[in-house]
């Protein structure tokens, strides 16, 4: 028996116009835990979908066990014990989780009816290794997103996975519940002989959890398979972007910052939110750090008036306001909100490019008549999709065709477009490639020393210390402290902590 | 599974189990005559063709999609068994055969074409509603067939025993049966819950779509057969424009039972009493002698009343899950 139980060699994969895979190779130690690293667009997707059986190597080879194998579909896959865990969760919403876990192998009665009590009893035995103690007749829809990912592996190792691929698992989790599952991924590698191949753009993670590292770059290795002790950060850095990682450097002007332009008072909101009170000025970049489930995109959700705010003042450059709407909030107070699901919220993504970032300005274009042509969009927005430099065939591509940095480039052309006095940019670097995001960094630095004032709010620590002017920490719906941001890292960070440990 | 009390007060049918028996009663109280036999016969005969039609929508609203063309089956299904029986002579069980292998083709053809084509089955299926309205029309000519076997109209006539009970509904109940078996416990039913609740979640865990989606348009298809085969029998003779007002009464039934248009969430019992308060309410409005069109008034009502409460249940679902997160 081979030392591998998965291995691939040289792979090329070419797709039209692109080389995806350039004799990348791969190979998966027995009972560890491997980091597949690599900005968006490297390959490693690519590779994924190999391992997966979705596509097939133009030329090289795969062993499983040491022995060359061939996966023509996901089947093939299945039944060589390799099950991905994806980004999207893929649960039956409606269906219990027992059902969910079972779903592929319905246990049945006699007379060829499902039996939903064996169900119950087989499943609970992969819930309790996952130590999940929920009860399987739950209705999935009723558990955390959490719960839900937990349950997915719990379903992987059903069906006897021996292989588990994890694409970015941590991308909606809290610290907490990430700490939680790596917990558990190692008690699977240790009791139950699984082998993890683990995807991630949180270097931090990688440390924390994996055994070896793979890198690719461009379709190539950076690195293969070299074990986690050999490297360090800023090495890893080098192997993904083939330089070390950009260190925004605070060439911030604060005497800028003058004129108070939103002041909250008092605030209190429909969601819970109680006595806020905040002060953001001209050029100011306000951060809103927190824990998930601290209330930041729901207190910026409340401001533009997608909820209600009942108690308190909105005061915008003096004056008492009520936002009622998000329209109005544009178009009235030139506020934007960069949503943190942009798939959900910031993008049409069946439109295209140029719908999708002109869609903030039509109402300030329009002529007369209320008509819009493509000719005074394209006049109006093109100039913005040049500048973030977005990688498109053409302004005509459908956006759901983009990768997601290029995605996130264009839900901020939108608001740029927009011209707004106000911008709030929630968490705008997840999953995230770190070339895309030191550009994403860069441009919110230069609309606040241009005059715009932004609230941005991040999970992300480093990405919160490096841009925010001040750092508002919040917990439990309320403002527990602001930290003055001196860019001191290690000062700044255990400040933060402590008011989120007060 | 331990049908507890609380498990039945979260059912969907429930609800409608309750303003089924209130309007019943409310009814008989002011109108004796609502519970007469006559009247309890017409009742039980009109629900019998429609709650075959529902559960024929119902299974393709499962997965997600629309069937337009179940009235235009069922009426070609409904004049091509009477044509088989006048014209050529043919035998009673030969002929409902020939029915249901003709639902069953038609069904097969949609859900083919929509898997193949990969185009929304509401589209396929308005395209097949005049295909096989056409070829209706064509046998036809537009002409009913009045010549039915007398055996097929006594079926239509016939009353169990002494009860008011329709033979009809004989059908209809075993197949409501069949289906909540199918829908709840087969595996392929499952699959196809599942496969509405979500196509891609479904073929990520290795559920065909194409198995799913042509199975659920062959049963509708079966389905919309035999209801076209009791109406003939009901009707007593084959008339082609059987099935021409199926279409939205097909959807009422399930949208009041709590089905959602988007697929994964139907209730076969909720979709049989969707049938039974449609009726009840039709029914009554004749007994007080009102205007035919406060029937469609109140059927109106009663829809958008079942998607307000079905919107207001998955609210406080939703309040309940965002506690349960942020424990």
């Amino acid at each position: 028996m081979s030392e591998f139980c998965l291995e691939i060699s040289a792979a090329n994969k070419s797709f039209p116009g692109v080389k995806a895979l350039d004799k990348a190779s791969f190979r998966l130690r027995k009972g560890s835990i491997h980091a597949l690293l690599g900005e968006n667009g490297a390959g490693k997707s690519t590779l994924i979908k190999i391992i997966t059986g979705v596509h097939r190597q133009d030329s090289g080879t795969l062993f499983i066990n040491g022995k060359e194998e061939t996966l023509n579909n996901p089947n093939d896959a299945t039944k060589f014990g390799i099950s991905v865990v994806h980004q999207e969760r893929n649960l039956i919403r409606r269906f219990s989780v027992g059902e969910n876990l079972m779903l592929n192998n319905l246990p049945k009665t006699v007379l060829g009816l499902i039996d939903y009590d064996e169900i119950a009893i087989q499943s609970k035995k992969w819930l309790e290794i996952m130590d999940l103690d929920i009860d399987p007749n739950t209705v999935v829809s009723e558990l955390t997103v959490a719960k839900m990912q937990l349950c997915e592996i719990a379903k992987a190792l059903s069906l006897k996975a021996k292989i588990l691929l994890l694409d970015e698992p941590t991308s909606s989790l809290s610290p907490k519940e990430a700490e939680n599952l790596f917990s558990l991924l190692r008690k699977i590698v240790r009791d139950e002989g699984v082998s993890i191949v683990f995807v991630s753009h949180k270097l931090e993670e990688v440390f924390n959890i994996c055994d070896d590292v793979t890198v690719l770059r461009d379709g190539q290795n950076a690195c293969t398979s070299e074990n986690i002790k050999n490297l360090d950060r800023k090495k890893l850095v080098r192997l993904m972007i083939g330089r070390d990682e950009q260190i925004v450097k605070s060439t911030r002007k604060t005497d800028k910052i003058k004129d108070t332009v939103l002041a909250l008072n008092k605030v209190k909101t429909e969601l819970g939110h109680e006595n806020i009170n905040l002060e953001l000025a001209r050029s100011e970049i306000m951060g809103l750090y927190g824990l998930v489930g601290a209330g930041r995109t729901e207190l910026v959700k409340c401001l533009i008036g997608l909820e209600k705010i009942i108690e308190g003042d909105v005061i915008i450059n003096g004056k008492k306001t009520a936002i009622d709407s998000p329209k109005s909030a544009l178009e009235k107070f030139k506020i934007g909100y960069i949503s943190e699901d942009r798939k959900k919220e910031g993008l049409i993504l069946i439109h295209n490019v140029l719908d999708n970032t002109s869609i903030t300005v039509w109402s300030q274009i329009k002529k007369a008549a209320g008509l819009v042509t493509d000719g005074m969009i394209a006049n109006k927005v093109d100039p913005y999709i040049r500048k973030l430099e977005v990688k498109t065939p053409s302004n005509y591509q459908i956006i759901s065709n983009l990768s997601g940095g290029n995605q996130q480039k264009i839900s901020v052309a939108k608001w740029l477009a927009a011209g707004t006095d106000i911008l709030i940019i929630d968490e705008p670097t997840v999953g995230i490639d770190i070339k895309t995001k030191a550009y994403l960094h860069e441009l919110i630095l230069n609309l606040a020393d241009n005059g715009t004032s932004i609230i941005l709010i991040s999970s992300d620590m480093p990405e919160m210390i490096s841009l925010a002017d001040r750092i508002v920490v919040m917990k439990d719906f309320k403002v527990n402290g602001i930290v003055e941001n001196d860019r001191d890292y290690d000062v700044v960070s255990s400040k933060i902590m402590e008011f989120i440990h007060s | 599974m331990n049908m507890t009390v609380a498990a039945i007060f979260k059912k969907d049918w429930l609800g409608l189990l309750i303003v089924v028996l209130v309007s019943g009663l409310v009814i008989a109280a002011v109108k004796p005559a609502f519970l007469s036999p006559f009247n309890l016969y017409v009742l039980m005969v009109s629900t019998s063709y429609m709650l075959i039609i529902a559960l024929a929508q119902m299974i393709i609203i499962a997965i997600g999609q629309m069937n337009l063309s179940v009235g235009a089956i069922g009426g070609l299904v409904a004049i091509s068994f009477s044509g088989l029986m006048e014209v050529h002579q043919i035998s009673v069980p030969v002929a409902v055969l020939s029915g249901l292998v003709i639902g069953i083709a038609c069904g097969f053809l949609n859900g083919y074409i929509t898997v193949k084509s990969g185009i929304s089955a509401f589209i396929i299926t308005l395209a097949t509603l005049y295909i096989f309205k056409g070829i209706n029309l064509g046998i036809t000519e537009a002409e009913p067939f009045y010549n039915i076997p007398e055996n097929v109209k006594n079926f239509g006539n016939a009353k169990i025993g002494n009860t008011p009970i329709p033979f009809l509904l004989i059908i209809p109940i075993i197949i409501t049966i069949l289906m909540w078996v199918f829908i709840n416990r087969t595996e392929t039913g499952r699959h196809m819950l599942a496969y509405g609740n979500s196509v891609q979640s479904a073929e990520l865990m290795g559920i065909s779509s194409s198995k799913v989606v042509i199975t659920a348009h062959i049963i509708s298809g079966f389905l919309a057969a035999i209801a076209g085969m009791l109406v003939v029998c009901r009707l007593q003779l084959g008339t082609p424009n059987i099935g021409d007002s199926w279409l939205l009464p097909s959807f009422a039934a399930p949208v009041i039972g709590g089905a959602i248009l988007a697929g994964g969430k139907v209730d076969v019992i909720a979709t049989a009493l969707g049938v039974l308060i449609v009726a009840i309410i039709s029914q009554a409005l004749v007994i007080f002698k009102i205007d035919p069109f406060f029937v469609q008034i109140f059927l109106g009502v009663m829809i958008l009343l079942a998607v307000f409460v079905n919107r207001y249940r998955e609210y406080k679902q939703e309040v309940r899950r965002k506690i349960f997160s942020s424990e």
